[in-house]
């Protein structure tokens, strides 16, 4: 693997909670390499989105983050005064809800310019002619005249095509996306993705892509994170993770992705049963067992984390068991 | 953005019409002025000649018109009390009221929208709870218990302010002060529950995402959504706003419209209580239309509406 664009180790989000703190993410490690797509993965409450709030420092306040190490291209993301600096410039953010990240208040060009003044600087119409040409990079046409124009004028689909483009404006290294076609319909979705995958060719860009949806990362995945309960449960190639998942939760993870010819037409889709457990307090042993058809007595155990090269999950079993 | 200007202002217009009939009504409703023009032990002889002088005999509809044509031209009839012209009565006084409002006006905003967004961004924090029981007080107080203080301190001990009068421009400070804090709760309240909404929407988490500096994505980008109930309000408050100068014109004896208004209901001063309230009507009218255009100025998607 190439030097490590942005490494994360042992990072944690604490929230205190009415009933107790509850550990949202627990010590999670992992590197992303310059211009590579790393998925990360699980359900509702695994932690997957607040890793992503953590890396860009927009925790809620009740949340609280700590780590041995955030560095990106080496700088130490910990530190607010290099985190502010990078935050924006060298790596940017998407959101789930592209009908409410706007601002109703402004233009779409006046909120795309914003940052490009504050972190490059140049002139006002250097900035509009940068966004314009961005609006068109994400293929919206008549950029110029979609500059004037208020969020609430633009579908959802546009609109985050917007974001793109907006986040894009200072050529960033790193761009998180945190369920970005999760609340469009399905053609916008297949659209936005393969946008998403046109502008990492072409300008080399490193993304994390947050999703539940297993069937998105299919499509786009170098690398797969898989969280289940606050913590990285398997972690892998695409290939590696889709042709030999290892961990019962992934493979129940992908058992649910219907496939044509495989799925039976009318065949009732598949799930997982039970619930992603509390995060409040300590968690012993396998946090999955409770929802695993292998599981064991001594999954209460400290789990062994095995690894087959770039191939590491922390599970029991062996990687065909 | 020109078509809704437009809209509000025939809006605005067919308003202000309503009024004027309402306190034509009023006026009418409170009995028969030629009784209470001619005065008590009146023969009716004297009240069938004054019916006819005033042109009371007329039909309501006619007289509405006659009395509309007279506003209009600025004629609001003779004061029963003072027993003088109505529109120099008021125009007289209209000017420090005006004075007076602004000054509180623009000393409840410059108190309540930065203590509101304090709150907000520290919401939870001492430092809110210091701003609420701030403007708790501010609505707690009695203007004219605050009134007298300020001119126990700021008038009587250290001569900064004089205690009452309309020479200048020292005379408002006390009132417009006093006036000002107790109008502030509201907007304060308004100002942190929008600000703290704001803070918390999506747009803010991408402004910060953006890594603007903090102050821009709370001025620029929270405080411009948060501003837009609290412009409506300006409106509203017109009613606090008169009602408290009555009272602080009175201690401060300020010669206002408020004073007058207050005057003119003690003694059955009808025409004039008719006029004062048409013209507050009218600036209500007037404010509303105002804040319409300020909020689409604000928030474009108020503009299609």
């Amino acid at each position: 693997m190439l030097k490590p664009l942005l490494s994360v180790r042992d990072l944690r989000v604490d929230l205190n909670t009415r009933s107790g703190v509850l550990h949202a993410v627990r010590g999670i490690s992992f590197d992303v390499a310059p211009g590579e797509t790393l998925c990360i993965v699980g359900e509702s409450g695994c932690g997957k989105s607040m890793t992503s709030l953590a890396l860009m420092d927009l925790l809620p306040r009740v949340a609280r983050r700590s780590a041995d190490e955030i560095t990106f291209d080496g700088q130490d993301l910990t530190r607010r005064r290099i985190a502010g600096k990078l935050r924006g410039r060298r790596m940017a953010m998407i959101f789930q809800e592209p009908m409410t990240a706007l601002n109703p208040a402004f233009t779409i060009g006046d909120q795309m310019v914003e940052a490009y003044l504050y972190h490059v600087g140049g002139t006002r119409a250097q900035a509009v002619d940068r966004a314009a040409q961005m609006l068109e990079k994400v293929g919206i046409g008549s950029a110029r005249s979609r500059l004037g124009q208020y969020p609430h004028q633009l579908s959802g689909g546009l609109r985050q095509r917007v974001m793109i483009a907006m986040a894009l404006m200072t050529d960033p290294e790193l761009l998180i996306a945190d369920e970005p076609t999760t609340a469009l319909d399905v053609t916008i979705q297949a659209q936005i993705l393969r946008l998403l995958k046109d502008l990492q060719q072409e300008l080399g860009l490193a993304i994390i892509l947050i999703t539940h949806d297993l069937g998105l990362v299919s499509r786009i995945a170098d690398r797969i994170v898989v969280m289940y309960a606050g913590a990285i449960v398997e972690e892998g190639t695409a290939a590696e993770i889709f042709d030999r998942p290892a961990h019962p939760y992934t493979r129940a993870l992908i058992d649910c992705i219907p496939q044509p010819g495989k799925t039976e037409r009318g065949a009732p889709l598949g799930t997982i049963p039970g619930v992603v457990p509390l995060l409040i307090g300590r968690q012993d042993g396998c946090a999955f067992r409770d929802r695993c058809s292998l599981a064991q007595p001594r999954c209460a155990d400290d789990i062994p984390t095995q690894d087959a090269g770039s191939h590491h999950w922390v599970c029991i079993h062996g990687g065909q068991a | 953005m020109l078509i809704y200007i437009l809209k509000r202002l025939g809006l605005a217009l067919i308003v202000a019409l309503t009024v004027s009939v309402i306190a034509f009504a009023l006026l009418r409703a409170s009995g028969d002025i030629a009784t209470a023009l001619a005065g008590e032990g009146a023969t009716p002889e004297s009240i069938a000649v004054i019916r006819q002088t005033y042109g009371l005999d007329r039909p309501v509809v006619v007289q509405y018109f006659a009395w509309l044509w007279d506003v209009a031209r600025g004629d609001f009839g003779q004061s029963f009390f003072f027993r003088t012209d109505v529109a120099g009565l008021i125009f007289g006084k209209i000017g420090n009221t005006l004075i007076l409002g602004g000054a509180s006006l623009a000393i409840a905003l410059a108190l309540s929208i930065p203590l509101g967004v304090l709150a907000a961004i520290y919401s939870g924090s001492m430092i809110d709870r210091a701003v609420t029981m701030f403007s708790l007080l501010g609505q707690a107080l009695p203007s004219f218990f605050l009134g007298l203080a300020l001119i126990m301190i700021f008038a009587i001990r250290l001569r900064w302010f004089p205690a009452s009068g309309t020479d200048g421009w020292r005379n408002f400070v006390l009132p417009a002060v006093t006036l000002g804090y107790y109008i502030t709760p509201p907007f304060m309240r308004l100002v942190r529950a929008g600000m703290i909404d704001a803070l918390n929407t999506d747009y803010v988490r991408t402004a910060r995402a953006k890594g603007l500096p903090a102050r821009r994505v709370v001025f620029k980008h929270a405080l411009r959504n948060a501003l837009v109930p609290v412009v409506g309000l300006v409106a509203v408050q017109l009613g606090l706003l008169m009602g408290g100068s009555v009272v602080v014109e009175s201690i401060f004896a300020l010669d206002g419209l408020g004073y007058l208004a207050y005057q003119s209901i003690s003694y059955r001063d009808f025409p004039v209580l008719q006029a004062v309230v048409l013209l507050l009507s009218l600036a209500y009218v007037v404010l509303t239309l105002l804040s319409d255009i300020i909020n689409a100025w604000l928030d474009p998607r108020l503009r299609a509406a």
